[in-house]
């Protein structure tokens, strides 16, 4: 069997600087996405253990609310919706960022909240028959050890923003996926410029993964008492040497 | 912040008066009346040790004491400072001040817990430092030399640099204490110190107690170590049921029961 498809794969080389535009604009999108979803999602989830009833309300319609749309959805709400009605032009980059924002945001209230709830009840009990404020205790004892237990959950949220980044492209940015839907339509090669893109994806997303087992690793070490085991690295070595199943 | 007033032995450092706690306060079918009105007296340089079946209400009086758990009812009066659990929520000057109360009783009651609580995210030394620079506003220096000088008298100055997972529990349980006592406390609250211990490591733990005892430390002891409580307590409490079943010398009373229940107790657990 003969396919008649004609591979063209020069072309990608050719079309490098695009792609590499492209590439950029991603990075730089999930980056800032994800650094404000880090802050807000934190705020969210302040808010939702909070002593003020209203406050723990707000925050909660606020993670209901922004996690029940898709990323398609709000993409093209912000910045065709919005802007027939209040002909506020966000800009496509900036229309991506809120978005990828503003569903994230609302997934990371609820892992902080999670990983704070985790935290020991002793802990606090601890703090404070030391004589420190409420304030002082959850600053000083129990943030920075929900924090560590975040980590996995927030990391996890990068690799989706990488990820469902690549729909803004629907409103023009252009972004990797931007890129190469332009040279697909313009080069008529659709399966090469895919399957490299596809393939940049996996690549982004293993380095982001494997830098956040990393950051685990350094986080956790006093927290799962003794010593933490092995790291990725030293856990993928023994995997070839032995056969022995990576955890 | 002050160190704390100096009081003269033989005087009060803490009476209880009427205390009463119910958990999940308003929950239809689920309130558990722990505490049924507790009375409670110690007197500077005094061993008060606690015991009682477990749900008797022990741990939920230290924890009225100093207000983690506060009590529906009843006040607490510590160094001649009376507090209620009551919160005056509505007017913010009288809030301000009851916080700072608040903060006067925990600055100054030393808390040891069952599970030792100690803070996995920092050394041995940063646990004993954080309350000092926090709550006393001790400078970083002087909170270091503090813990450090706390730790060596527990025997732990080869670990001030240790994280609580690297600590086995009898070390864990004195790195509590040095915490505790880098607060220059007036008065100690012993949860079940030693509950959680390994049995070898016991020992170990009730010595360093007795030493505070011995060094003058107002002590109030929830325990099972019967040894303890009639070798170092001053007085022992029987609870039962939330309330105080028997009080007395600590000799006579685990020697000598008196009341019905207090006697089943006793041979339950020493045989």
């Amino acid at each position: 069997m003969t396919l008649a498809y004609v591979f063209r794969w020069e072309l990608v080389p050719e079309s490098a600087g695009l792609l590499l535009h492209g590439l950029g604009v991603t990075l730089q999108l999930s980056a800032l996405s994800f650094v404000l979803s880090l802050g807000l999602g934190l705020v969210v989830a302040l808010c939702r253990i909070a002593p003020f009833r209203p406050l723990r309300a707000l925050a909660y319609a606020y993670t209901q609310i922004f996690r029940a749309l898709s990323l398609y959805v709000y993409v093209l709400f912000l910045y065709f919706g919005i802007a027939a009605v209040f002909g506020i032009d966000l800009g496509r980059f900036a229309a991506g960022v809120v978005a990828l924002t503003l569903l994230n945001s609302a997934y990371m209230a609820e892992v902080y909240r999670a990983a704070l709830g985790s935290v020991d009840h002793g802990q606090r009990e601890a703090a404070l028959a030391l004589g420190l404020t409420h304030t002082r205790s959850f600053t000083s004892v129990i943030l920075p050890q929900g924090i560590r237990v975040a980590v996995p959950g927030l990391v996890n949220q990068l690799v989706d923003i990488v990820k469902d980044s690549s729909i803004v492209a629907v409103i023009g940015v252009f972004d990797l996926m931007g890129a190469t839907i332009q040279l697909v339509n313009t080069e008529r090669a659709p399966f090469e410029f895919y399957t490299v893109t596809a393939l940049t994806y996996v690549v982004l997303i293993l380095l982001v993964s494997a830098a956040a087992a990393l950051l685990e690793r350094r986080l956790g070490r006093h927290l799962t008492g003794g010593s933490a085991g092995p790291g990725p690295l030293e856990r993928m070595r023994r995997f070839r040497l032995r056969g022995e199943v990576p955890a | 912040m002050s160190e704390g007033a100096e009081v003269g032995l033989g005087e009060d450092v803490v009476v209880a008066d009427g205390l009463q706690k119910t958990f999940n306060r308003g929950v239809a079918g689920r309130e558990v009346h722990v505490l049924r009105g507790v009375d409670l007296r110690v007197r500077k340089g005094d061993v008060l040790v606690v015991i009682g079946p477990s749900g008797s209400g022990k741990s939920t009086l230290l924890r009225c004491l100093n207000f983690i758990a506060p009590p529906d009812e009843g006040s607490v009066t510590f160094l001649g400072r009376r507090l209620t659990g009551e919160v005056p929520r509505r007017r913010p000057a009288e809030r301000l001040r009851y916080e700072r109360e608040l903060r006067y009783f925990r600055t100054h009651i030393g808390m040891v817990f069952q599970h030792f609580n100690l803070f996995p995210h920092m050394t041995a030394a940063e646990n004993v430092a954080l309350a000092p620079t926090r709550a006393l506003g001790l400078s970083k220096n002087e909170a270091r030399e503090r813990s450090h000088e706390e730790l060596a008298r527990v025997g732990m100055s080869d670990k001030v640099s240790a994280y609580p997972s690297q600590l086995s529990g009898g070390q864990k349980q004195r790195v509590a204490i040095a915490r505790a006592l880098a607060m220059r406390p007036q008065l100690m609250l012993f949860d079940e110190a030693t509950s959680a211990l390994d049995p070898e490591l016991i020992g170990g733990i009730l010595e360093e107690m007795k030493r505070l005892a011995e060094s003058g430390m107002t002590m109030i002891v929830v325990t099972h170590e019967m040894g303890f409580a009639r070798e170092v307590g001053d007085r022992v409490v029987f609870m039962d049921e939330g309330r105080v079943v028997e009080e007395g010398g600590a000799r006579e009373l685990i020697e000598n029961p008196q009341n019905e229940r207090t006697q089943a107790f006793l041979r339950a657990i020493l045989n």
